[in-house]
């Protein structure tokens, strides 16, 4: 029994690898044959929104005669696709798409591939030197970008005119304002206005977290203040967006991805624009967002390496993010777009734009910044429950910044 | 039961959103539902209903079978590695499934697994495979039963399988039920294998990766009180299937043979 059992075990083993040899030689005569795994969101797949990746790969295809290409699609959001290509980066896409906080986890997966030569010079050519840098580790790039990724302000117009939308505290004389405060993405904001520090230029992880001292003390003053004041709302587990909606709330932070539903909510209303100054001790202090970019990147362990680059490059290039802007309203990044009245017409891609260059900082990758999100987030419920006052503010800044310093072991 | 009242009034709330501050809903609609079935170009969610209820259905018939051998054999036959088993599944009960969820992924991918349709016949292996082990109820159950029955068959003439079929699983319909009922539930609440084995394709997706999907934050604002619609669907096969076989689950606590 136990012998026909291994026999029949053996057969099919047999039987799997041979059928895996069989369709790996399948392919026609003539242009080379080519297989590429492309991983999107599945936005960009829909047909409601008009199949944007299946378009840009088949035009791609054209464009290249001399290759035999079949495509395969797969669904991985951005965030998500690190997660996805680091489990088994052999059996992944040849090109998808990631955010450039996960870059780490990607290089350290051993599963995204360099750009270098002529590519490179193409994407330092058409995109702003930040934008390069987001994807940049030890001299080498890591992906095509091809939208940027940060968050910003959205108010109604007929509360806040123009000249409010500078300084918060302006704003908070005149509507409701509602800030993500006890997320960690967010509230950091304040304290970079002030002067604080994440590593350095965020690349530099032997200087480590700086939200400490005095100016950490009076930002976390300020915040006490800031959530005391009765025309400022935490906004948490979408509270921001329904207080919109009922007409309670009159600006949120949030980002691109919302849009859609605050221009359904707010229509003619909607204004969109870069963070808004504080002001602290009769200062005016910047806020400065977490930025970052979606980029293409290929997979190192592609089989089809010269075409799955080509084709990153052809999927971040001007015409893609033209037609992603168009579909989608993917905001787009590439300099001579940009250019355009048509596009840099649309108040949207202002404000993200004008946040990413004027009102951001470059979101950190390097490992350490693991440690920087729960102090943080602590530091906003901390305020919020009321345990952290005026009396203990300096002393709890110290223990946040120590906390963003410390694994938590050692 | 508020959670529940909750999670089935937000499911017919006409306001789009995911915060409220009233409980009960200002307007009520049935579009989340309709919703669910129509958009379906961005999270297909009949697909992800029916993947589930395949791999479900065969997940169930498959352990059950599984399950029941394997504590009819633990419970009457006497080999050699009876002990050593019941002791190996024991200390593999131990631990906790998902901690071998990578290794059950390569493996799936050397076969061949990973990929298309496939990925269907890999759940339902994930989910059955591991039910010989989830033997010690049922095994407890078939003990209950006298062994003299068995005897008798056995001087009648019948073979082993015939009093597996035709004596002990008649008279333990009761706990079969238990066992068809959890192992149908499963499929339907696991995320973690689901999500691990089917990766980028989203054809395969179960209805578990599905939901959570829309609650990301892209989708969330969309998307959230359709989540509670599908949320509520879902239970309803597992609520037809328990009401079905209701009455012989209250049997099941008394006991095979009686006096």
């Amino acid at each position: 029994m136990r012998k026909k059992l291994s026999a029949a075990l053996a057969v099919s083993l047999a039987g799997a690898t041979l059928a895996g040899l069989l369709t790996g030689c399948s392919g026609s005569g003539g242009a080379e044959s080519v297989r590429l795994m492309v991983w999107s969101p599945s936005e960009d797949q829909s047909k409601d929104s008009g199949e944007w990746l299946q378009t840009c790969c088949e035009k791609f295809a054209e464009m290249h005669p001399e290759w035999d290409i079949t495509f395969v699609y797969g669904v991985a959001d951005e965030a998500g696709a690190a997660g996805t290509v680091s489990q088994d980066a052999e059996a992944s896409a040849d090109v998808f798409m990631f955010a450039n906080d996960t870059l780490t986890t990607l290089t350290d997966a051993g599963a995204l591939a360099k750009f270098g030569g002529k590519y490179a010079d193409e994407i330092r050519a058409t995109n702003s030197e930040n934008l390069v840098d987001s994807l940049t580790l030890d001299d080498y790039v890591y992906g095509v970008p091809f939208t940027t990724n940060t968050w910003f302000m959205y108010y109604d117009k007929s509360v806040f005119t123009e000249e409010d939308v500078k300084s918060l505290d302006a704003m908070l004389e005149k509507g409701v304002v509602s800030f993500p405060f006890t997320n960690s993405w967010y509230l950091p904001a304040f304290y970079f206005g002030n002067g604080c520090t994440l590593f350095g230029d965020g690349t530099q992880e032997e200087l480590g977290a700086n939200f400490g001292g005095e100016a950490g003390a009076e930002v976390t003053d300020y915040l006490i203040d800031l959530y005391n004041n009765p025309n400022f709302v935490v906004d948490a587990d979408g509270s921001g967006m329904a207080g919109l909606r009922d007409g309670s709330i009159n600006a949120i932070f949030t980002g691109s991805w919302d849009a859609a539903s605050i221009q359904e909510i707010l229509g003619d209303n909607m204004g969109v624009a870069a963070l808004p100054t504080y002001t602290l001790n009769g200062e005016q202090k910047q806020m400065y967002a977490y930025a970052g970019s979606k980029a293409i990147g290929v997979n190192s362990n592609t089989e089809y390496p010269v075409q799955a680059v080509e084709l990153a490059i052809y999927l971040g290039s001007a015409e893609a993010q033209q037609l992603h802007y168009e579909l989608r309203n993917v905001i787009p990044c590439n300099t001579t777009l940009l250019a355009d009245p048509a596009i840099a017409g649309d108040p949207l891609v202002a404000a993200q734009n004008d946040t990413f260059d004027r009102t951001s900082v470059l979101q950190p990758f390097v490992a350490a910044m693991s440690n920087c999100w729960t102090p943080v987030e602590n530091m906003g419920k901390g305020i919020r429950n009321g345990t952290i006052t005026h009396d203990n503010a300096a002393e709890q800044t110290e223990a946040m910044n120590d906390a963003m310093n410390s694994d938590g072991i050692s | 039961m508020f959670p529940v009242l909750w999670v089935v009034l937000t499911s017919f709330r006409g306001e789009k959103g995911s915060y409220v501050s009233t409980f009960f809903p200002k307007t009520y609609t049935l579009d989340n539902y309709a919703k669910l079935f129509t958009d379906t170009t961005l999270l297909n969610f009949p697909q992800m209903f029916m993947n589930t209820l395949i791999i479900a259905i065969f997940s169930c018939l498959l352990s059950s079978f599984f399950v029941l051998s394997a504590s009819f054999c633990l419970s009457r036959l006497r080999f050699r590695l009876r002990k050593p088993y019941m002791n190996m599944a024991m200390i593999l009960g131990l631990f906790p499934g998902f901690m071998s969820m990578v290794a059950v992924y390569f493996i799936l991918k050397a076969v061949g697994l990973t990929e298309g349709n496939n990925v269907r016949i890999a759940l339902i292996l994930c989910y059955s495979g591991g039910a010989a082990l989830g033997f010690q109820i049922i095994k407890g159950f078939f003990d209950t039963m006298p062994k003299e029955l068995d005897e008798a068959a056995l001087l009648d003439g019948c073979t082993r399988w015939q009093i597996f079929t035709k004596i002990t699983l008649p008279l333990s319909k009761p706990i079969i039920i238990y066992q068809i009922l959890t192992s149908f539930t499963a499929p339907w609440v696991d995320f973690i294998f689901a999500k691990v084995i089917c990766r980028a394709n989203a054809d395969q997706y179960t209805v578990a990766i599905g939901l959570w999907r829309m609650l990301e934050k892209e989708y969330i604002d969309n998307w959230y009180t359709s989540f509670a619609a599908g949320a509520v669907l879902i239970s309803i096969p597992i609520a037809i299937l328990f009401l079905k076989l209701q009455k012989y689950y209250v049997n099941g606590m008394a006991g095979a043979v009686k006096g």
